[in-house]
Order: structure tokens, then sequence, then C-alpha cells
């Protein structure tokens, strides 16, 4: 062991003593009652120490193993019952310290240590110390890391003044107050020493109180008698001591800027006049201030904001006109840029617009039009005019901007030319047309053409015959025509050149829309008269024609093979003027089928592959068809429109309502083939083997006529019928055939042809009945039929009289005839037509003379 | 004088100076032969009962907190630093009478609010940022504080028992801080086995 003296107010390097003398102890003394006994205790140690430790266990064993964090130290094994480990370059690992322990295996005992290992204390950093009103001494410094440990506080800082000897303990770790000596000392030597458990380090400073004189910041700084162009600042600072002079900087900020800086030297009360100041512009003024004996620090700054006021408008607003005629007048539309903010000088309220005629003296035509409008439109007439435009705010109005209007807008016709563009814009060159120009205006639209057009312009000196027109607005793809005027000195504007262009020219996005035409079997005509080149996102110079001709053939002429991307060949035509959009296939194969598709192409290249459209041509024939098929179809139409307007003659010669037996061929053919005896059946010869009358008043007729009822509506009451009784055994059926009578034909005939009454022919249905069901019409037929038996028939009827041929099965149901006319039925049984005589007509049926229909039928057929 | 100036005395003065909680409510009148400051509760052994269930349904979270705080080799060798054979421990005989009970827990817990109080100052040195382990260190100081002014009550109002001698654990503040650990565990050790027995007794 030795020692030394460790004061701050004894110089260093110190001296070691000697070492002492070495005493000798015995580990097993040392362990009390503990099995194993692990030391040092609590070790505290700096980063990167080396330590040893050591345990003595009271058995002899050998099977005792030391951990460090968990992970097993090795060291060396002094005797059978002590070893020794020595951690070498040890790091800080926690405030808490770390847990070193011994055990021995298989369930034996335990001993530990905790080991703490400390940051190195560092030296202050930046240790200085100033004024800020020659009273109080503020000293500071960055201590560096934290030493504090559970075993350590963190590192203390002491202040040690060596020429008055005083010394202070600081409250905090990075800073402390001294009180200035009234003794007007006016040099300090410091010393800040950093202690703690392990180390003292200390760092010193010399210096004249007066060299370390930081001001406090400046206050109250206002803008006094603020104009347009001047303002006065003011401000006050803290005083330091009797007398003192502080040097003050003002600075003058726009936008962020520092564009002014004047330095002033002051005791309390700061003034300065700021000059050379822009109208209507917010201006921020800052201060700060420094002690003028010896410079040390600037304080801090302070600021404050302040608007100068408005004034009149410095400069004539940028003014261009579009000229147009609207209903046969010329319309002049002026459009202005709005004044920069340096040439505003205050806000614009509005614009005036004076028209002065210069062709006839009329009063002047003044308008003003609100700002934030920047455009009016003005109609005139044929004279010449001249236009000033100035802008006003609340000052007053700016210079004027004069344009000169030709009465005549001239549409004058000049060359169009292209312009390329460029990432910078376009690169606009003209060639001057008259040596008096005074300048050039290009004009264009910052949109597409279909979009309204945001008219922009651009002027330019008289000596410039180029020029780069740029804007955010310009797109790739998009058409921008620009126009280059030249203005006379009469101030008026001449279109000299057009040129379009664009920023970068793309592929076209769609594709024509193609009507084929004349086709034909070996040519068809493609045509897309509607596609527009103008609108297209590039200068198209051309259309390529594809044509897909069926497998194995080989492309007409004038087309040439190419690949698409697809992999798929295919004939492909080349346009190369944009503005043919017709183009005649030929040379094709009849009756074959082609696929076709009409893009354009720019620069850049052609339009979207789409669908080709399929075409089949036609056959080497079909013309020679369709000069037969169309007169045929011609002449079969006038065949049937002749049958429809003589179809009623037709009809009485083809097929009668009533056919004349005499006249039918069946009669013949019957003849020729079954029965040549077979004749027309006599009236004579028809004797009928019985007629049964069920229940047949002749009320039933007066109650129609009595109640008025339709016949559908009246009950049909006992009608008259007449049943033809069979007279053949091997009739079997349920009941007699029924025949119905039959209004529309002769009624004594029906009645005495010993055939039933029949309404009407089986197909009409009820309310054809009209005629007949309404009392009146009844009573006409009934009239008549008595009439005609009177013998008052009119010619064509009273030889002749139609008994109709059907009979209904359903026997049972004779009411419900009227509503429910028959049908040929499974009963039915047809029967020759026969013409009977109205003689026999009207004679009473005999029983000798009637022929059982069931007779006649038995020699022909029945039908079923 | 370190002992009485570090453990117990604060917790004596806790005990017989502070208005808190814990304390009974002054429903009884006092016993003039006891010197209790307030009546005590009519049903105050239930108190007791259910002070004595809030401790020992802490007592393990606490252990484990504790020993899992002062890290390697503590968690993983609780039979070699936290068996509970603390040699001083006051006896506690759960057959014996009420009064014979009351009494020998007071004693017991006279001994653990020492040594918790010992504990919870020396981890908040050992271990200052284990603000879960202080928090529950005081919540259960805190409990016992209460439990012990009830069995003084209990014992003052019914078996007129005004003074009981008590006996305390070591004092850890010569020790060093691993020692402090160790002795810590095993006193929670303890704690955790004895108030089960306890609170089962009541």
């Amino acid at each position: 062991m030795r020692s030394m003296v460790d004061d701050a107010r004894i110089p260093k390097p110190g001296f070691w003593s000697n070492w002492s003398s070495w005493e000798e102890a015995d580990a097993q003394n040392s362990l009390g009652h503990d099995p194993l006994l692990v030391f040092p205790k609590d070790k505290l140690v700096e980063e990167g120490s080396n330590v040893t430790i050591c345990y003595v266990s009271r058995i002899h064993r050998d099977n005792i193993s030391c951990y460090l964090e968990g992970v097993q130290i090795y060291g060396e094994q002094l005797d059978r019952s002590v070893s020794a480990f020595e951690l070498k370059n040890v790091s800080f690992i926690r405030k808490r310290g770390t847990n070193v322990f011994c055990k021995v295996d298989q369930g034996g005992a335990l001993g530990g240590i905790v080991l703490f290992v400390s940051k190195v204390l560092e030296e202050p950093k930046d240790f200085s110390c100033e004024t800020q009103d020659l009273k109080t001494l503020t000293c500071t410094w960055d201590p560096g890391s934290d030493t504090g440990l559970s075993k350590q506080p963190s590192q203390s800082y002491t202040l040690f003044e060596s020429f008055s000897g005083k010394k202070t303990l600081c409250k905090h770790r990075n800073w402390c107050n001294w009180q200035v000596a009234q003794d007007s000392q006016e040099t300090y030597n410091f010393t800040l020493v950093a202690e703690n458990y392990l180390r003292k380090r200390s760092v010193s400073i010399l210096f004249n109180l007066t060299q370390r004189v930081h001001p406090m910041t400046p206050y109250n700084l206002f803008p006094k008698n603020v104009g347009a162009t001047n303002a006065t600042m003011t401000w006050k600072v803290h005083s330091i001591g009797n007398n003192s002079t502080l040097l003050c900087q003002l600075e003058l900020l726009a936008e962020g800027k520092v564009i002014q800086q004047h330095n002033v030297s002051i005791k309390v009360n700061g003034e300065y006049l700021l000059s050379e100041l822009e109208p209507d512009t917010e201006y921020v003024a800052r201060v700060r201030c420094a002690y003028t004996n010896h410079f040390w620090k600037w304080s801090e700054l302070i600021s404050q904001k302040f608007n100068t006021a408005e004034a009149a408008p410095s400069e004539a607003p940028d003014v261009w006109r579009n000229m147009k005629m609207v209903s046969g007048h010329p319309t002049v539309s002026l459009f202005w840029k709005p004044l920069s903010k340096v040439h505003a000088n205050g806000k614009i309220l509005f614009y005036n617009v004076i028209v002065e005629n210069l062709d006839k003296p009329s009063r002047l035509e003044v308008l003003s039009i609100p700002a934030p409008t920047r455009s009016t439109e003005l109609t005139l007439d044929q004279c010449s005019y001249q236009i000033h435009v100035t802008a006003h705010n609340s000052v007053g109005p700016s210079p004027a901007s004069v344009i000169v209007i030709s009465g005549d807008p001239g549409n004058e016709e000049v060359e169009s030319g292209r312009v390329n563009g460029t990432e910078d814009g376009f690169s606009v060159s003209w060639k001057p047309q008259s040596g008096d120009a005074t300048g050039y205006v290009v004009e264009w639209c910052d949109g597409p053409q279909d979009l309204p057009c945001a008219l922009q312009w651009k002027n330019l000196g008289p000596n410039t015959t180029s020029t780069v027109i740029s804007s955010g607005a310009f797109r790739p793809g998009v058409r921008y025509n620009f126009r280059i005027y030249e203005i006379s000195a009469k101030r008026m504007a001449h279109l000299l050149e057009k040129k379009a262009g664009y920023l970068e020219e793309l592929a076209p996005s769609d594709n024509p829309q193609v009507v084929m035409s004349n086709l034909t079997s070996h040519s068809f005509t493609l045509s897309w008269k509607d596609y527009s080149t103008e609108s297209q996102p590039g200068f198209i110079q051309g259309y390529h024609v594809y044509l897909k001709p069926k497998a194995g053939e080989q492309c007409p002429p004038a087309f040439e093979k190419t690949v698409l991307p697809e992999d798929s060949l295919c004939c492909k035509h080349t346009i190369d003027n944009p503005e043919q959009k017709t183009f005649v296939v030929e040379n094709l194969q009849p009756e074959s089928v082609y696929e076709f598709f009409v893009t354009a192409y720019t620069s850049v290249g052609e339009g979207p592959l789409d669908a080709f459209t399929k075409i089949t041509t036609l056959d080497e024939y079909s013309h020679i068809l369709i000069r037969i098929i169309l007169p045929m179809i011609f002449c079969v139409l006038i065949v049937m429109i002749i049958c429809y307007l003589k179809h009623q003659w037709l009809k009485e010669k083809c097929y009668p309502d009533i056919p004349d037996p005499y006249k039918s061929s069946v009669l013949s053919l019957i003849k020729s083939k079954e029965n040549p005896h077979l004749t027309i059946m006599n009236i004579n010869d028809c004797v009928p083997d019985a007629i049964e009358v069920i229940n047949k008043p002749e009320g039933s007729k007066i109650q129609f006529l009595g109640t008025r009822k339709s016949l559908t509506e009246t009950e049909f009451t006992k009608p008259a019928y007449i049943y033809l009784l069979p007279t053949e055994k091997n009739y079997s059926g349920p009941g007699p055939c029924i025949c119905f009578e039959n209004f529309t034909y002769n009624q004594a005939a029906s009645d005495f042809a010993s055939c039933g009454h029949f309404p009407v022919t089986p197909q009409a249905p009820p309310h054809q009945l009209g005629p007949l069901t309404s009392p009146e019409n009844l009573l006409k037929a009934l009239e008549q039929n008595y009439m005609n038996s009177l013998g008052e028939i009119p010619a064509g009827e009273a030889n002749l009289n139609y008994v109709s041929q059907l009979a209904s099965s359903t026997s049972g149901d004779k009411d419900s005839l009227p509503t429910n006319p028959p049908e040929p039925a499974l009963c039915s049984e047809y029967k020759m037509q026969m013409v009977i005589p109205l003689g026999l007509a009207s004679a009473p049926p005999s029983e000798n003379s009637s022929l059982s229909s069931t007779t006649l039928l038995g020699q022909g057929e029945h039908y079923r | 004088m370190k002992v009485l100036a570090a453990g117990v005395v604060p917790l004596l003065l806790v005990l017989h100076w502070k208005h808190g909680a814990g304390s009974p409510l002054p429903i009884t009148p006092v016993n003039a032969t006891c010197a209790t400051r307030h009546p005590c509760h009519s049903n105050l052994m239930n108190q007791i009962k259910n002070q004595l269930t809030q401790l020992n349904s802490s007592a393990k979270a606490l252990f484990i907190l504790y020993y899992t705080a002062q890290g390697e080799p503590f968690p993983n060798n609780l039979d070699k630093l936290c068996s509970p054979n603390v040699t001083d421990f006051p006896p506690f005989h759960a057959n014996g009478t009420e009064r014979a009970r009351l009494v020998e827990l007071y004693r017991i817990i006279a001994y653990l609010g020492a040594s918790l109080g010992n504990i919870t100052r020396d981890q908040k040195v050992l271990n200052p940022s284990a603000h879960s382990l202080h928090s529950k260190l005081n919540a259960t100081a805190d409990v016992m504080r209460g439990l012990l002014s009830n069995v003084l009550c209990r014992l003052c109002s019914k078996y007129h028992v005004a003074h009981v001698d008590v006996a305390y654990g070591p004092d850890t503040s010569g020790k060093d801080v691993f020692q402090k650990k160790k002795l810590g565990c095993q006193l929670l050790g303890k704690y955790k086995q004895v108030i089960a027995v306890v609170a089962q007794a009541f």
C-alpha cells in the first residue's frame, strides 16, 4: 500500500509515499461460517481496468466453477482451496452492477459478489464563463458521460477560483453561477474539478471579466413611420454597468434573405431609418447587440415583421389581343398578364381599358374591369382603334399599355411550318419581314386543341428572331400551334408565321375507323376519311394497311410480308401520304376470307394493334346470278299482284263457293272409275224412311220477336229438330245424327229436304252470328223464307237450294247448339251436296220419296 | 443504531404516529389499560383475516419479482440463495389459543415489516429502475402496517395486551450487495412460506 495527496489546491503532479510492508493473511480464517467465499466484495473499477477475483473454499474440492454474466470464467488455482480469476479490460455493463458467482457443482454451496464497472470520468469540455451584466458569471461546460452507479453517485463538479481562493460546489451537471466580487476583480482564474470515487478531472480558464460580456437580448423592437420605401426601427437594450456602449446590428430580411445590414452604437435606446424599401412588401427586421469595449458574443436576436405602404404600379401591364369576326363585326379579345409583385406596388384593384377610334374623332370609350379579371371582349366596327390598358391600385394607375387594332382582321394567310420540341421547350425562330418592327409576339395555347384555349404570348424585342417557348403546361403528345406576329411602329400586329410542334411526338393512340366498300370478287376499297391528322399525338406520316390472306396465299402486289408482334405473318402496305385516306385492295382471290387492319404512324411508331376485320370476297358468278334472279323475282311479283287484283274472278272460275255438280270433275272421275251409271242424285230418289219431329212449337220464334233478346242471350227453348231415323239395322250409334236448322239457306227447302237445320257453317264462331242473332235479322230471314216459300225467290236462287252436309253427333245437348256450333266430329257424316229443285222443296215430304242419308252413304263412304 | 435508523424506526413511526390506511375505524371506546389511538373496529378479526389473505395471495408474485430483478444466479439457484432458512424468524403455532396466535402474529408481522423496509431501501439503490418491484414491496409494507395495527388493537381490546416484545432480523446495511440480495431473497421466501400457514390458521 502507498498514498498520495490529492487536492485541487496542491499543484500537480503529486508524489507517492513509499510502499508499506507486506502483511500475511490466512485465507481459511477469512471464510467465517461460509463454505465458499468470493471476494473482493462490491468491487468498483473503471471501464478498461483489469480485475482479479478470488474464491476460498472451506473444502478442498476441484469442482467449483465461476461465472460472469452467465458465462463461465477460468482462472488460476493458487492451491486446492483458493483460485484467482483475472478479468482483463472490463467493460461497462449496467449501472446496477454485475453478479459474479462461484458454485460447487451438483448442489453445493454458492457464493458471489457484485462487480461495478464505471465509465471513465471525462474531462469537462467547452468550459467557459461569461456575464450579461458584470455582476454574475455563468460558467458552462459539456460534462460528457455520467459515471453514476448503484455503488457510486454521479460525478460532482466544483468551481475553484484561484485569485480569490473561493470555491463552490455546482448544483448542476453542466453549468454553475459565480457571484462577481464587489472589489472590482477583473481577472479570474477558474478551475472546474469533476470527481467521482475513482478519479478527478479538472480544467482551467483565465480571463478578464470585461472580455466575457454577453449582452442580454434587446427588447421593444418596433417599426415607426412606415412609408412605401422607408421605415424607422426603434429598440432598447439592458444597460451593462455605467455608461457602457453596445454595438447593435440591425438586419433587414425580405423573403428570408438578408437584404440590408446596419451597425448602430447605442447606450440604451436604438433607432435607425431603413430606406430603399419596396412598396407593399413584407420585411423582417432583427437586432442583436454586443459589448463595444471588447467583442465577445452577440446577444440573442429579436425580430419584428412590418409591411411597407403601397405605391402606384410602376410598369404597364403586358397586353395582347385575339381578333375574330362575330356576326360580321370584328371582335377583339383583350388579354393582359397580372403585374408582378415588384411592379404592382400594392393590390391591383381594377384595370382601365380606353378605346380610341383612330379613323374618326369620337368620344373615348372607357371600361373599368375589376381585378383579378385578366381579359375583356370589345366589339368594334371597321375602323382602326388604339386601346390603352392601365392597372390601378389604391394609390394610382400604372403607365398605359398601348395596342392598335386594325378594322380589317385581314385573315392573313402565311406559311405553316413545324417546330421541334426539346426538354427546355419549343425553339421558335422566324424571318423578319420589315425593317421597322418594334418587337415580336409569339402566341400559343397552353392546352390541347380540343380544350378551350388558354391564350399565352411572349413579347420579344425588335432584334430578336428566335426564342424558346417553355411552359409547365406543355405535355408530350399534344400538338401546339404557335403564331409569330410582328409589331409595327404604329403598334399594330401582323401575322408573320405559323408553326406547329410537339414537345415529344408519340405514336397514334387510336386507329382510323375504316369503312369497306366496293367489294368484288377480286378487290375491295378501304376509306377512313373521318380520321383527323391534326388531333393526333404526333405528325402523321402515313398509314399501314395490314392484310391477312388465307393460309398459303401470297401477298397481293403492293403488299410486302411482315411479322406482327404476336409473331403471325401478315401482308403490309405503307401509304406515305397522310392525306391519302382511301386504299383499294386488289388482286384478291374470289370467295376468299381476308382480314385487314389500318393504322396510322408517326415518327415514333404506329398505332395500337387492334383487331382485324374479316371480309369475304364475292365469287365470280354471283353477278350473273343476280342478273337472273332479280328479273324472276320481279315477274313473280307481277303475277302475284295480278292474282290479288283478280281474285274474285279467279274464285268464280276456279273454286266457287257453291260448286256446280255438273261441272265437277269428281263426277266424271267416279263415273269413269267406279260406277258408270252413277248420276247426279234426283230429289225424287231421296225417300226418307221416317221423320220424327220432336217438340217444335211455333212459339219459339214468336218468343224471339217478343222479348227482342239476342239469340245468344235468349234461352233457345225447344227448337225444332228433325231426326232422321235410321232404317238400317247395322246402325248402332247412340242415336240418330242431328241435322241443324240453317237459316242462311232456304227455310222451305231445308224443311222439306228431310235433312236437319244447320245454322251456319261449322267453322263460323258464335260471334259471327251477329246478323242472325238479332231479332230483326231473324225476322228478315223468316220473312225471306216465307217469301221464298211463296215462290218469290230471286231467279238465281229460285232453282237451287243448298243443304248443309254436316250433322253433329251430340244429340243430347241441343239447347247449347247456337253458342256451340257443331264442328266436324266423329259422329258427323258427310253427305253429298245436292241441288234440290224449288218445286220439290216446297212439296211436303212423303215417305216414299224420302231417302235416308244413311242409305245414301251406305253406298258411298262414311267419314268419321 | 443503524438498524433503528434505517428499518425499524420508520416502521414504528408509521405504526404509532401516522394517520393512514390500515388503521381500524374508531367505533368502540378506548380501553383505559391499553394505549391505542383509536377505538377498535367490532369486526376486527374479519379484517385481520382479509389482510392475511391479501398478503398470502401476493406473496408468491413478490418473491418471483424479487429474485428475477436480482439477475443470475438467483432465478436458477433458488435452493441455494433463497431457501427460507431464516434462523431468528419468530415462531408460529397454529394450534394455539387465539391470544397466543395473535401475539405470535404480531411478532411475525413486526419482524417482516422491518425486514421489508430494509429490502425496499436496498432495492431502491441496487435496482433503481425496477419500479414494479418497488411498487409491490411498498404495497406489501402498507398492508402489513394495517395488519399490525389491527392485531395490536385486538390484543389490547380483547386480551388487554398492551405490549408485545418483538425481535427484528439482521440489518443489511453493512452487508455487501450480493449478500443483501441473498438475504432479501431468503426473507421473501420465508415470508411466502409463513404467511400461507398464518393465513390458514386464522
